[in-house]
């Protein structure tokens, strides 16, 4: 593909990127004691983007010929062409950049094609039966599990040249319980780039299942936290979703650019001397993070990027244009969803890095507070304010932890909320690899890290 | 590209997928469907208060079910080539399950009544160009009118397209349609000081429609971003919040809807089973749903099945009057035939839902919900989380303000917490105004009491 590429390039002048996508998604799912759905997706083109008269023009195709992707440069370079007329801010020209050259083949790979669609179906039609002899109070249990397959080849004009596949599987379950017209919900999934060993090396199938169960049937009897500014430990996926939606999105330097709250904050305070935080294309401490990239969709290799450090913000998140428009190096975090999309600045692995204290000591340290676990959705806004909502919110009284209560929204303003930080464990973990990260496209991302203590508004009654 | 090569391109397709739904049937293929759904659009984006990129797509999707003895497997593909592979990989999907179930089956041919067609063909005169005109006008009423509002982003589209399902029950369907759309994204910013995140969008059938919705849905996204720039923390309270269109749309309604789905029913996971004839919510409140009117945006003659849709009755004065029922879950639910709500594209297999939802207007003036006595929170957005079996929802308010004595205080850091069951019961008044959104649903203010809404100042 890449040769392919680079022939259609040949005789171009200026800047011209193309990106090649092949995508496979395959989902399994039971519920109610059948297999509810087996879909499989598959989805090919070529994504061209070019920068003339200091704009870019983006066209795609799906059929993969030099006749259809140097027709889709045409196309790509006449609409460059006619928005150049309006656009003020023109892009002088890209930065260099550590360039991929070569291929780049992810783990796992073997292992999906190996193993076969009855395994599969088997696994997720035998785990729901399973489930629903938990309780009686159990009305519907489903059990998904999807894998996502991508090749994509990056040749660009000036330099990139490269190959890379990778594999991100992906486990849930949601349970549904009811008792005296009462309705709850519990989920719990995992997500990671690279095997089946990889996906479940940390939980089996049956354990991820009976968590998701007990968390509906829980929540049964359970009852709204006190509304108000709350003292929280939060477990490592609520640090993903805080360092994600709180820090991550706000310092995405085209989101810097639009005017976000951490515009002018480079060498600032913004949290604690406890607060690390970075963001890499790697999966740091141990394999498998979700949002693991071997190179970003501009076709540079991408960097583990430092965004605070010790309290202080040090960098934001670059393509390459906004790169040049604060001259620095890309940090390889441009990413698209499919080839018809156009890369935007994403994160990939976004984590706190962990502190010296242990859970019990934090737990024994709280006079009043809540624990917090079981990430949900989160959203951020250029405020700096942000929400995120967890499944579970226990009480801490008197350094023990007492009772379940419903988690629900918690929000902040994320500055305030570094600063705040108390308390960071020894313990790392990534929790966020399932589901994705929205921007107007999706991406695969991951979040993590330590047990964090913080002050959060909470949501209640 | 214009109606007469879409037209063209259609035909063409429809000869491909009749041929292959018959090659299928005579290899022993016996359920086979294919719903295609293409589109050519052009768009103009905008980022950082100037145009970003031109770009121009075309793909045609195409979402293969094959059910074979009760088991189904579904493939989608943009590869027309194979799509015949593609067949025969979804049947091999569907023979590799042990768990048949006989009520799943394609439906039988259906009369389809209602033919919509909102190709407008005076849209094939314009092009991109048109679109970075609409993109440089839009530019200069954000430094005319709204200098404070940075938009961090937009788009102006231009998109023509089909849909097309053909199965081997007979079923052929399709409709063309053709749309200029735009949305706006952004925030005031004033010096150190950053406003909420809004948003704002509009679409027509054609221009004139368009640039009428969408000056008025740029002014309405300037005025919201300008009102939260300058918002501070309230505190604590219990009260009524006033939900204007858009956030009675896409939270408070859609829990209570999503619990009309057939799946959800069947599955144990809504409030709403066996209620049927009951009344679930305030008697002012009456939904309909209508996706048979010409005059909607995204109205449609025949579901993801290729089932005839009709306008039906969901609540009358908060009595219950329907479910949303695709084949499978209609036949699971004892009835003969679906109720034409089989709803998705090419990309999913039929799901069950609403697709064009009307709320009848109230007798309330809403200019008087501003000025009641008390404190109301006006809810413009909520960013947050809601859960479909349990109907709890909570999240904080973007774009919010207190109602106070008169006053219209722009507030942050405010979250609120409820129940959309509950709240179907909680509404006080319902305005006489409204809007259409996305110009195919209207829907009007909704004034509720009883809400906990959390602060982060003390009491003063």
């Amino acid at each position: 593909m890449r040769d392919l590429l680079k022939e259609c390039l040949s005789e171009e002048s200026g800047f011209v990127e193309l990106r090649y996508h092949h995508k496979e998604s395959r989902s399994f799912f039971a519920e109610r004691g059948r297999v509810e759905s087996t879909a499989l997706r598959k989805r090919t083109g070529v994504g061209v983007r070019v920068l003339e008269s200091g704009t870019w023009g983006f066209a795609s195709t799906s059929e993969i010929s030099k006749a259809s992707i140097q027709n889709a440069i045409h196309i790509a370079k006449k609409a460059a062409r006619l928005s150049s007329a309006l656009r003020k801010d023109k892009i002088p020209n890209l930065p260099k950049a550590n360039f991929a050259v070569g291929d780049f083949i992810g783990k796992g790979i073997e292992d999906f094609r190996g193993r076969s669609v009855d395994e599969k179906l088997k696994m997720v039609l035998d785990i729901q039966n399973e489930a629903t002899k938990q309780s009686t109070k159990l009305q519907s249990v489903g059990c998904g599990y999807s894998e996502i397959y991508e090749e994509k080849a990056i040749v660009t004009t000036d330099g990139a040249d490269s190959f890379f596949s990778l594999v991100r599987p992906e486990f849930r379950v949601s349970a549904v319980a009811k008792d005296e017209g009462k309705l709850e919900s519990g989920s719990h999934s995992i997500g990671v780039t690279g095997g089946w060993d990889c996906l479940f090396r940390n939980q089996t199938p049956s354990q991820i299942s009976e968590e998701a169960c007990k968390t509906a049937v829980d929540l049964l009897s359970s009852e709204l936290p006190l509304g108000g500014l709350s003292t929280v430990i939060l477990s490592p996926s609520i640090v993903g979703l805080l360092v994600h939606e709180a820090i991550g999105h706000t310092v995405e330097a085209d989101f810097v650019l639009s005017g976000s709250v951490a515009q002018g904050k480079i060498g600032h305070r913004v949290g604690s001397d406890l607060v690390t935080l970075c963001d890499s294309g790697y999966s740091e401490y141990y394999e498998g993070a979700g949002g693991s990239i071997p190179v970003d969709d501009e076709g540079v290799i991408p960097t583990n990027t430092v965004i605070i450090k010790n309290g202080i913000l040090t960098s934001y998140l670059h393509n390459r244009e906004t790169a040049e428009r604060f001259g620095v190096a890309p940090t390889g975090s441009a990413r698209a969803w499919e080839y018809g999309d156009v890369p935007l600045i994403r994160m990939r692995n976004t984590f706190l890095l962990p502190g010296n204290s242990s859970l019990e000591e934090m737990i024994a340290n709280t006079k009043d507070g809540y624990y917090l676990d079981g990430a949900k959705n989160g959203q951020a806004d250029a405020t700096g304010e942000f929400m995120f909502a967890v499944q579970k919110a226990y009480r801490i009284q008197n350094g023990k932890i007492t009772h379940l209560l419903k988690g629900v929204t918690v929000s902040g303003l994320a500055f305030d909320v570094l600063q705040n930080v108390d308390m960071v464990s020894k313990e790392f973990k990534w929790d966020l690899g399932s589901g994705h990260c929205g921007k107007g496209q999706p991406a695969k991302v991951d979040a993590g890290g330590p047990y964090v203590r913080t002050k959060v508004l909470l949501g209640g009654k | 590209m214009d109606r007469g090569s879409i037209e063209k391109r259609l035909n063409d397709q429809k000869d491909l997928l009749t041929n292959l739904v018959s090659k299928a049937k005579s290899n022993g293929i016996e359920q086979v469907e294919i719903y295609s759904s293409y589109g050519y659009s052009e768009d103009v984006s905008l980022e950082k208060n100037d145009l970003n990129n031109c770009t121009a797509t075309e793909e045609n999707m195409f979402g293969i079910r094959v059910i074979h003895e009760g088991n189904q497997g579904f493939i989608i593909s943009n590869h027309i080539p194979s799509l015949y592979a593609s067949i025969e990989e979804a049947y091999q999907l569907a023979k590799s399950q042990s768990t048949p179930d006989p009520d799943l089956v394609l439906p039988e041919v259906r009369p389809i009544t209602h033919q919509i067609d909102t190709y407008d063909p005076t849209l094939d005169s314009m092009g991109i160009e048109d679109l970075v005109g609409y993109a440089k006008e839009a530019l200069g009423w954000r430094s005319d009118l709204y200098e404070k509002v940075n938009i961090d982003s937009g788009d102006f589209s231009l998109s023509k397209g089909y849909k097309l399902i053909v199965s081997s029950k007979g079923v052929i369907a399709h409709e063309l349609g053709a749309e200029l759309s735009a949305s706006v994204m952004g925030m005031g910013v004033d010096g150190d000081l950053v406003g909420s995140f809004d948003y704002d969008s509009a679409s027509g059938f054609n221009k004139d429609q368009f640039q009428t919705l969408w000056k008025k849905a740029f002014r309405e996204f300037g005025d919201k971003c300008m009102g939260a720039l300058y918002a501070k923390p309230t505190s604590s309270f219990q009260g009524k919040v006033l939900l204007p269109p858009e956030a009675v749309y896409s939270f408070f309604l859609g829990l209570f809807i999503g619990s009309l789905n057939g799946t959800s029913l069947r599955k144990g996971k809504s409030k709403m089973a066996g209620k049927l004839g009951e009344k679930v919510a305030s008697s002012l409140l009456s939904i309909w749903d209508d996706p048979t009117n010409k005059s909607f945006m995204g109205s449609t003659g025949f579901d993801r099945e290729g089932m005839p849709t009709s306008y039906k009755k969901v609540l009358t004065e908060g009595v219950l009057e329907s479910y949303f029922y695709n084949t499978y879950e209609a036949k699971k639910a004892g009835l003969k035939e679906s109720n034409g709500s089989a709803t998705g594209g090419a990309q999913s297999l039929p799901g069950c839902g609403s697709k064009q939802l009307q709320i009848a207007p109230g007798t309330s003036s809403k200019d008087e919900f501003f000025k009641l006595p008390g404190k109301t929170l006006f809810v413009n957005r909520i960013s947050g989380t809601k859960d479909g079996a349990s109907g709890d929802f909570s999240g904080v308010i973007k774009g919010g303000y207190l109602l106070e004595g008169g006053e219209k205080i722009p507030v942050r850091e405010v979250q609120i917490v409820g129940n959309a069951f509950d709240a179907l019961h909680q509404i006080e008044a319902i305005s006489k105004e409204g809007e259409l959104l996305g110009e195919s649903s209207f829907v009007p203010y909704l004034l509720l009491d009883g809400f906990t809404i959390t602060g982060v100042t003390e009491e003063s």
